[in-house]
């Protein structure tokens, strides 16, 4: 767990932390597939929400380069199937999510991010 | 024109029935027609649909339906029953030659003696059915129900008062509804993982239905604790997100995380989206409007303490200093973070602007909201919707003293709105003169303060619940 939709979809939420606080960087972190169902519509409903560039950059950095530098406006089924993978099927089950900003370390374990903050860093 | 249909329920959790045949409704997007004055507390309901396709959409759906019937006729007397039938025959002529069938007649609130059942059917003889009788895999199976008023409490022989019925009625079957049988599929003893805090499957069923779940939609639980709606969430196709503030809800004992454990056991691991730890009050979501539905069961501070991460409101005088960490902690060391108690009410509140702020146009928060029975006005519910988010069905379910409300609320803006403050102070206080203050303010208190002690004859939920409510007390003596 860990895909990379959820990873499009955190951003770092320390106090004052509000610039530069995503993508956040992956750090250490151990990889792994596993196949998931495929459904267009539902990819065809996400894809406004998602912030292209950080997704290309996340799927490079675990190895993947098969989603185009700018998101292509025909959505076709060659394309929705690589859009599928990246989102859906690669999963970071350890490791840890670092701000770019601030540096916060949210380490993951067994797929699960602790995105607790520490008591000086709540608002 | 719409045909009607005779919907017969399970004779449990009343008040979610017309709600959940809504929702599937809307989610199949077919008009259902239900009569207004309806008495929802009756196992029988004559309902209007388009067609008998709409119908079996129901009965495959809905956990509370356990038959459907094309409705034929009722009355309050076998004679008037048989002259409404007969006027029909039009509607039954096609099966009178060779269509194999048989006869079902049964009492609800009481038992109909064999012997007269017999009656029964041979008091419809004038269709003059052809076809062979076949008790086992008929072709048409037609039923007679009589309805009896609820005479529970009172002493009665098991037949007496036979055939003074209060409704009589009659129709063809269409289909047994189907969907209750998850009930048992997803029965909490019997799941690879979940704890004290785990929602019965009934609910977590009913619950999913009004969140309109189906493949590909996007579901989030900010309170998931051990999981019990995501796997309902996800067998009807839907993705999931969960969250909590507690790491060791989610993961339990092993490696593998429990929730994960629970999800594979029911096939659906792979729609469990991902699992965060964090204070929904400080959530990370980057942005909102990408979810289809919340569907929670909120900490109310007497299964689960509503907690937040922040200092406890104390006097300074009564603050033992802690150091404060200033790196994160494992989430799934007995480490509990200062937190301070939540009220609810301003709990309610928050999240349905957090929904607000996290669904799509169009979607759904459905979540439990405890209520003292006697306090609650229909106005307290209307106290936490907002602009852009509007009720769609409010449903008891009722333990006696206390009680706990099924709200479902509905995204109707596609404006789009900023994240709450969760600055529990901006919500109205107690001391504002003339401002309504709804029953399930202060619920915690109220809750020890009047149901301390087990009443007579007490219902097993509020039983349950309280010895929930004395560990909670314990936990509590424990908080920094
Ligand atoms: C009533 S339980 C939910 C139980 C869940 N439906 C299940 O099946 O186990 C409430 C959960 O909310 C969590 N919680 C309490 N305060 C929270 C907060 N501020 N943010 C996130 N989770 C919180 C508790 O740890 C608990 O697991
Ligand atoms: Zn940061």
């Amino acid at each position: 767990m860990v895909r990379l939709i959820t990873h499009n979809l955190l951003a770092c939420h320390a106090k004052n932390c509000n610039t530069n606080n995503f993508p956040l960087q992956l750090k250490d972190v151990q990889v792994e597939q596993r196949e998931a169902e495929f459904n267009p519509d539902f990819l065809r409903g996400f894809m406004p929400r998602i912030e292209w560039k950080a997704l290309v950059e996340a799927a490079k950095q675990v190895g993947d380069t098969s989603l185009p530098l700018e998101q292509p406006e025909m959505l076709d089924d060659e394309f929705l199937k690589q859009l599928h993978h990246v989102l859906l099927e690669i999963h970071i089950d350890e490791g840890a999510l670092v701000c770019p900003n601030c540096g916060h370390v949210y380490p993951i374990m067994n797929g699960i991010p602790n995105m607790l903050l520490a008591e000086n860093e709540i608002g | 024109m719409l045909d009607q249909y005779l919907f017969i329920f399970a004779q449990a959790h009343e008040d979610f029935r017309i709600p959940e045949l809504r929702s599937i409704a809307e989610l199949h997007q077919f008009p259902i027609k239900i009569p207004e004055d309806i008495d929802v507390k009756r196992p029988f309901a004559v309902l209007g649909l388009e067609k008998e396709e709409h119908a079996r959409i129901l009965a495959r759906r809905c956990i509370l339906v356990k038959h459907v019937y094309e409705f034929y006729a009722s009355a309050t007397s076998y004679e008037e029953l048989h002259e409404k039938n007969r006027a029909l025959h039009a509607r039954w002529d096609k099966y009178a030659a060779d269509t194999s069938f048989k006869f079902f007649v049964a009492g609800f609130n009481q038992s109909i003696p064999q012997r007269r059942q017999k009656d029964v059917v041979e008091s419809f003889s004038y269709m003059d059915f052809q076809g062979k009788i076949d008790m086992k895999n008929p072709e048409l199976i037609m039923g007679c129900f009589e309805e009896y008023y609820d005479k529970q409490g009172t002493m009665r022989h098991k037949h007496e008062g036979d055939g003074n019925f209060r409704e009589v009625f009659f129709g063809r079957l269409i289909e047994d509804g189907s969907a209750r049988s998850l009930v048992q599929k997803f029965d909490v003893k019997k799941r690879a993982y979940y704890g004290n805090t785990s929602m019965e499957a009934e609910i977590s069923l009913l619950m999913v239905n009004q969140t309109l779940a189906s493949p590909g939609k996007v579901v989030y639980d900010p309170f998931i604790g051990t999981g019990s709606m995501a796997y309902t969430t996800a067998h009807f196709g839907a993705f999931v997100f969960g969250s909590d503030i507690d790491g060791r809800q989610m993961r339990g004992k092993e490696n593998q995380p429990g929730i994960m454990r629970a999800a594979a056991q029911y096939g659906v691991a792979e729609r469990i989206l991902d699992l965060g730890t964090f204070d929904v009050t400080h959530h990370p979501w980057r942005c909102g409007g990408f979810l289809d539905a919340i569907i929670t069961d909120p900490p109310y501070g007497v299964r689960a303490g509503a907690k937040r991460l922040g200092r406890r409101e104390t006097p300074r005088s009564l603050r033992r200093p802690i150091s404060a960490p200033s790196t994160p902690r494992p989430d799934d060391q007995p480490y509990i973070p200062p937190m301070k108690l939540y009220e609810l009410s301003a709990l309610a509140t928050d999240l349905v602007l957090l929904a607000r702020y996290l669904l799509r146009p169009g979607g759904r928060l459905v979540f439990f909201l405890p209520t003292v029975t006697d306090e609650y006005q229909e106005v307290d519910i209307q106290t936490m919707t907002c602009e852009g988010m509007e009720l769609v069905a409010n449903s008891l379910q009722d333990f006696g003293v206390w009680g706990r409300r099924l709200v479902t609320i509905r995204k109707t803006t596609s404006q789009d709105y900023p994240p709450p403050a969760f600055d529990t102070a901006a919500a109205p206080s107690d001391d504002v003169d003339g401002a309504h203050v709804p029953a399930h303010r202060h619920f915690r208190q109220k809750y020890f303060q009047k149901f301390r002690s087990p009443t007579e004859g007490d219902e097993e939920g509020s039983q349950r619940s309280l010895s929930e409510a004395i560990e909670q007390v314990a936990e509590d003596n424990n908080l920094p």
